[in-house]
């Protein structure tokens, strides 16, 4: 075979040739290799750095689980489900021309895509975007079919994936909205027990990287994210939510019956359980959607704030600007911060006002302890009082005439409680104030507790007219939590509970991380004194000329004192309105506290807007609660009940018993009736019960003076304790607690 | 001088040259597991096998290594019967690419066969040496006219532009555009002609560089952004410029010695084709500039030594095919550390017996089957 091909000898010339090619090649290697080590000498530390720098990004943080808030009941009422973000890596879904048809398809199709907008973007960033968000937070539910689509065989789905993360849900919207509180998009607590309880509630991020191991494989190491413990507060969403509804029905009534806005510039609700200190229930009106906290609409209705939070007065009226629909468009800014503020804060704790007659039995109850007096005590009210050179009126300027101590609170007599604490005098009065916790922070756990210190005089600068004054809680503030906690005290035997709403830590598996015992922090006063104020607040809701007759909800008898407490600049016609009260009347379980700041009316100093709210309230509380009734019900009542759909547990009675029964139903029908039958007999001192009544308003008129005035009090619509040359020496009026960028309270 | 490079002392010729067995196992055992480094994360994240590569790579391998032992006892005249139909059989691979090609990463560079995908343009490779050695033995004293010279080379260039239009390959053909070139440079007596057409090759290329300089701003594909970014890799960071910058990276955190082998980050699916044409920089971090010097070393030395016995073959067509592969190899180690250096722009060509790829590493070892088969036929000349 050979043969047939010539022989051909590799030349001398080639052998020659091919050294020199050598030569070229080896030449074009000591180029290489000096490139090599140029890169190496010159940019070797800097590429270290960067390729450092580029492995951060292999490394994937885990979100912890934020721990969940639970009612007392273990509902829930704040919680984190884990949400899933679509990405679309356009570099590996260019990979596959034949998935991008489907991949666009099953987009469209399960998450409703608008995939001309996408595809606008894929076919622009292609060789290079491999991050770009579809969709955000959709629950597992909804992306469970694409998931599916995926993993199926041949799938030509590519280039899509899941960012897993936490979305925190209130599912109660906004159910104890100032409660709760809210998370900021990096999952720290604002606000309320999210904000009071944040390192509790929040977990440990994990971490999850790779790294190649001995064996040149890749490994993925975990470290897994520890979650957050939950808390069970001592709310119960039930009754929460009847408190919520009443505040609501209440508003619904009232909003833009005086004025554009709502029914009141705020409507608080307290319910706590006397014996422990638990709050089981805290609401106010405004609420927000906790799920949705940033929505406009939720501001409507309240008063306009300015970006320093003060509350903006119209030039040419003279009157508080409202919020309205046509206005809160143009809020923004420092302003929209203000005015979210004032409706995200917790009115029960955050802001402090002058909490007017309420206070009253606290007077009586210090200067019965002290030793001023024994509670049998009677005085003359003869509508006014001059004390340090004022004249200090009455609600009643005509006089109630001579009243022991119980009728002073009964009645809610000025004069009386003026009387009883000039017996106790200055330093047993403000002694005792500081027992009762005013001044100082009841330490609720809650964010955002307003400190009232600076809102209190103290022995030293406390003079005999604000001594008169603070008496029936003018002069001084304080919050609804630190009245009710310190009435609390009043009713239960003179035990002072630092009130809480947490009761116990659970960790995410459910075992219990650690219980939150109540907290008996003082003696207030005897169990003695404590059984007369007692007697005293039940005459309140069921003597003859008791001021809160009808905070009283059928089947039950309760005790308790309302309040009308002029705001600053005195005789301005705008009142906090309140009642305070407890349930059952002889032995107290539950304390509750409704305040009505400003009601939407025109004659807004009546204590019935908060005595109806009450009542409306503990009609279907206190079934719920398992307090069985004791009172007989009237034929009104029980149909009442039966709407409602209360199960009625008191003992059925014949028809007509009912009608001869002598219930306190009658009271309240016949107070008409009444008035003119007791003129004869008491023609002195209840004179207002001459004078012709008013029918559009249902208030009587003074011949004398023109002013309308309670035809079963006696007091003044409209009228002033203060006489016209008191200077405005006292504090301001409610004090609006708010915070700076800093989280720290300020008070203005 | 020549003479010096004359084999004193052969020992028998029923052998092979042990020098040459031992590079090119080094080169392979090196080459495999250097890939297994580099490819097993991208192997388990993608395949979720961290062996995918290395098991793929071993087969060819040693399918490679039974064809190269058959070659080697093949006396290599064979092969010069089989030229034409060589030259024939790899035209009609690349064309059957048109129907039959499958896409990977938007190129149309292989085909399917029973289960394997094949290369064509490696296969070319193999086809020009062993069909231009026997051209260029049968034309005789014609190489070395200008007119020889042409129908040597311009009987490469349908194959050349085969490659280049039908696989968009332009590494490939000019692989063997340079092939060609490098063994019509041996066998022509003067320099002259070669310098030429060298100036004018270079010429050509600053050219075209100077105009996609000039036209920065228009279009002009991704061979013009290449350049540009071969020039300036940072400013192309994102884009054509960060494959280069993640392969310096490599190089340049490698340092004097390297992380160690399987220390790689970069090849945590950082630089893109770190198992391919990007091998060559990981080895630079694992080994460092050390590491890279051997294997650079490596490959001179299976130059060398192929020159060796280029110069003692038989025959001309015997040292042809040597010389062919000589080209193959030296074409490709410049080109792929080149590439990987930034020194020239970014265009795929993979490291001889290292890179990953099938079709390469069984061409590769064909033509070493060849050299051998040379070897076997040199007879010992007594001094």
């Amino acid at each position: 075979m050979k043969e047939q091909y010539p022989q051909k000898q590799f030349a001398k010339f080639m052998r020659k040739k091919l050294v020199v090619l050598f030569i070229i090649v080896l030449l074009l290697f000591v180029f290489l290799i000096y490139r090599l080590y140029s890169i190496t000498r010159d940019n070797g530390d800097q590429y270290k750095k960067l390729v450092l720098a580029q492995q951060k990004y292999d490394s994937v943080t885990i979100p912890f689980r934020r721990g969940s808030i639970l009612d007392t009941n273990g509902n829930i009422l704040a919680t984190s489900e884990k949400v899933y973000t679509v990405i679309l890596d356009s570099v590996a879904l260019n990979s596959d021309e034949d998935a991008i048809e489907p991949t666009f398809a099953a987009l469209k199709s399960e998450f409703g895509i608008d995939t001309a907008k996408v595809r606008d973007y894929f076919e622009q960033n292609k060789e290079t975007s491999r991050y770009y968000i579809l969709v955000k937070k959709l629950p597992y539910e909804k992306i469970q079919n694409f998931i599916a689509m995926q993993n199926e065989d041949n799938s030509l789905i590519k280039g899509i994936w899941f960012e897993e993360e936490y979305q925190r849900l209130y599912p109660g919207n906004s159910l104890a909205c100032d409660v709760i509180g809210f998370t900021t998009a990096d999952d720290i607590g604002s606000y309320g027990l999210e904000e009071f309880y944040n390192d509790v509630l929040s977990g440990t991020p994990g971490r999850e990287y790779g790294f190649m191991n001995e064996e040149g494989t890749l490994e993925r190491t975990t470290i897994s994210a520890e979650d957050g413990n939950s808390i069970v507060t001592t709310i119960d969403a039930n009754l929460q939510a009847m408190v919520e509804k009443y505040l609501k029905k209440f508003n619904d009534e009232y909003a833009d019956n005086f004025h554009t806005g709502n029914g009141a510039n705020n409507i608080g609700c307290i319910i706590m359980n006397v014996n422990t200190g638990e709050i089981l229930a805290m609401a106010s009106y405004p609420d927000f959607n906790l799920n949705d906290t940033r929505n406009k609409d939720a501001l409507i209705g309240m008063p306009l704030l300015d970006e320093k939070g003060d509350k903006v007065i119209d030039e040419e009226t003279g009157r508080r600007v409202y919020i309205s629909e046509e206005n809160v468009s143009d809020i923004e800014g420092d302003a929209l911060y203000q005015n979210y503020n004032a409706l995200w804060k917790n009115f029960c704790i955050s802001d402090a006002y002058e909490p007017g007659s309420v206070s009253k039995p606290l007077t009586v109850a210090s200067a019965i302890e002290c030793g001023a007096i024994k509670g049998n005590e009677s005085y003359n009210c003869q509508g006014k009082l001059e004390v340090g050179g004022h004249e200090i009126k009455c609600h009643n300027t005509y006089g109630d005439g001579i009243l022991t101590v119980a009728e002073g609170i009964e009645r809610s007599c000025n004069v009386c409680m003026m009387y009883v604490a000039q017996a106790e005098g200055v330093n047993n009065f403000t002694k005792f104030q500081h027992n009762f916790n005013m001044g100082l922070k009841t330490n609720i756990d809650l964010a955002g507790e307003a400190r009232t210190a600076s809102l209190v005089y103290t022995a030293d600068t406390m003079r005999s007219s604000e001594l008169a004054t603070c008496s029936f809680g003018q002069g001084y503030n304080c919050t609804m939590i630190q009245m009710i906690a310190a009435f609390s005290s009043l009713i239960n035997g003179g035990y002072y509970y630092e009130p809480h709403l947490v009761k116990k830590v659970i960790n995410s598996s459910g075992a219990t991380v650690e219980n939150i015992e109540p907290r008996l922090l003082k003696q207030t006063i005897s169990q003695d004194t404590s059984d007369m104020i007692i007697s005293m607040c039940n005459q309140v809701v069921i003597g003859e000329h008791g001021t809160g007759k009808t905070a009283r909800p059928a089947g039950y008898i309760i005790g308790g004192k309302t309040g009308t407490a002029e705001t600053l600049p005195r005789k301005n016609n705008e009142y906090v309105v309140s009642f305070l009260g407890y349930a059952p009347a002889d032995d107290p379980q539950i304390a509750i506290y409704v305040v009505v700041d400003r009601p939407n009316v025109r004659y807004q100093d009546d204590a019935k807007f908060a005595t109806k709210i009450v009542r409306n309230i503990l009609t279907e509380a206190l079934p719920y609660l398992g307090i069985f009734m004791t009172e007989e019900l009237s034929v009104k009542e029980r149909a009442e009940l039966e709407e409602l759909k209360i199960e009625i547990t008191t003992p059925a009675k014949p028809e007509e018993t009912e009608e001869n029964a002598e219930g306190e139903n009658q009271d309240e029908a016949a107070s008409e009736t009444e008035t003119t039958e007791e003129i004869p007999e008491n023609p002195n001192s209840e004179i207002w019960k001459t004078f012709e009544i008013d029918p559009e308003t249902g208030y009587a008129i003074d011949p004398n003076t023109g002013a309308y005035v309670d035809p079963e009090t006696g007091a003044t619509i409209g009228g002033s304790f203060s006489d016209e040359n008191e200077e405005e020496s006292t504090e301001s009026e409610i004090t609006d607690i708010t915070y700076d960028e800093n989280g720290n309270q300020v008070v203005q | 001088m020549a003479d010096r490079f004359t084999l004193k002392k052969l020992s028998t010729s029923r052998f092979l040259d042990s020098t040459l067995i031992i590079t090119i196992s080094l080169l392979i055992i090196f080459g495999l597991v250097v890939l297994f480094s580099v490819s097993s994360y991208d192997g388990s994240v993608t395949y979720n096998d961290s062996m995918y590569y290395f098991r793929k790579q071993i087969t060819s391998t040693l399918f490679g290594l039974v064809i190269m032992f058959l070659v080697s006892f093949v006396p290599y005249h064979f092969w010069a019967r089989l030229s034409g139909l060589a030259y024939i059989f790899a035209m009609v691979l690349l064309f059957l690419i048109i129907p039959f090609g499958t896409e990977v990463n938007g190129a149309k560079r292989w085909i399917k066969f029973m289960g394997t995908s094949i290369q064509p343009a490696e296969v070319a490779k193999l086809a020009i040496i062993l069909f231009l050695a026997n051209l260029v033995c049968r034309m005789g004293s014609a190489i070395t006219t200008w007119k020889g010279m042409i129908i040597a080379l311009g009987t490469s260039m349908p194959m050349v532009l085969a490659i280049y239009i039908i696989t968009r390959n332009l590494s490939s053909a000019i692989i063997v555009f340079g092939i060609a070139f490098i063994m019509c440079f041996i066998v022509s007596p003067d320099y002259k002609k070669f310098v030429l057409m060298g100036v004018f090759l270079v010429a050509m290329c600053a050219l075209a560089v100077y105009i996609v300089v000039r036209n920065k701003d228009g279009a002009m594909g991704y061979r013009g952004e290449r350049i540009l970014a071969w020039l300036d890799p940072n400013a192309y960071a994102a884009g054509k410029g960060f494959q280069t910058l993640q392969a310096l990276y490599a190089i340049g955190s490698g340092g004097i010695f390297g992380k160690g082998i399987g220390q790689s980050m970069q090849k945590l699916g950082f630089l893109p084709e770190a198992q391919n044409d990007m091998i060559f920089s990981i080895i630079c971090e694992e080994l460092g500039f050390f590491g890279a010097l051997c294997v650079i070393m490596l490959f001179l030395l299976l130059l060398w030594r192929c020159m060796i016995l280029a110069n003692n073959a038989a025959d001309l067509y015997g040292a042809l095919l040597i010389v062919g592969f000589m080209g193959h190899i030296a074409i490709q180690v410049i080109l792929n550390i080149a590439v990987v250096t930034n020194t020239i722009p970014n265009t795929g060509i993979s490291l001889p017996f290292i890179s990953y790829g099938g079709s390469s590493v069984v061409s590769l070892l064909f033509e070493v089957g060849l050299v051998f088969s040379v070897q076997r036929g040199i007879v010992v000349r007594d001094s």
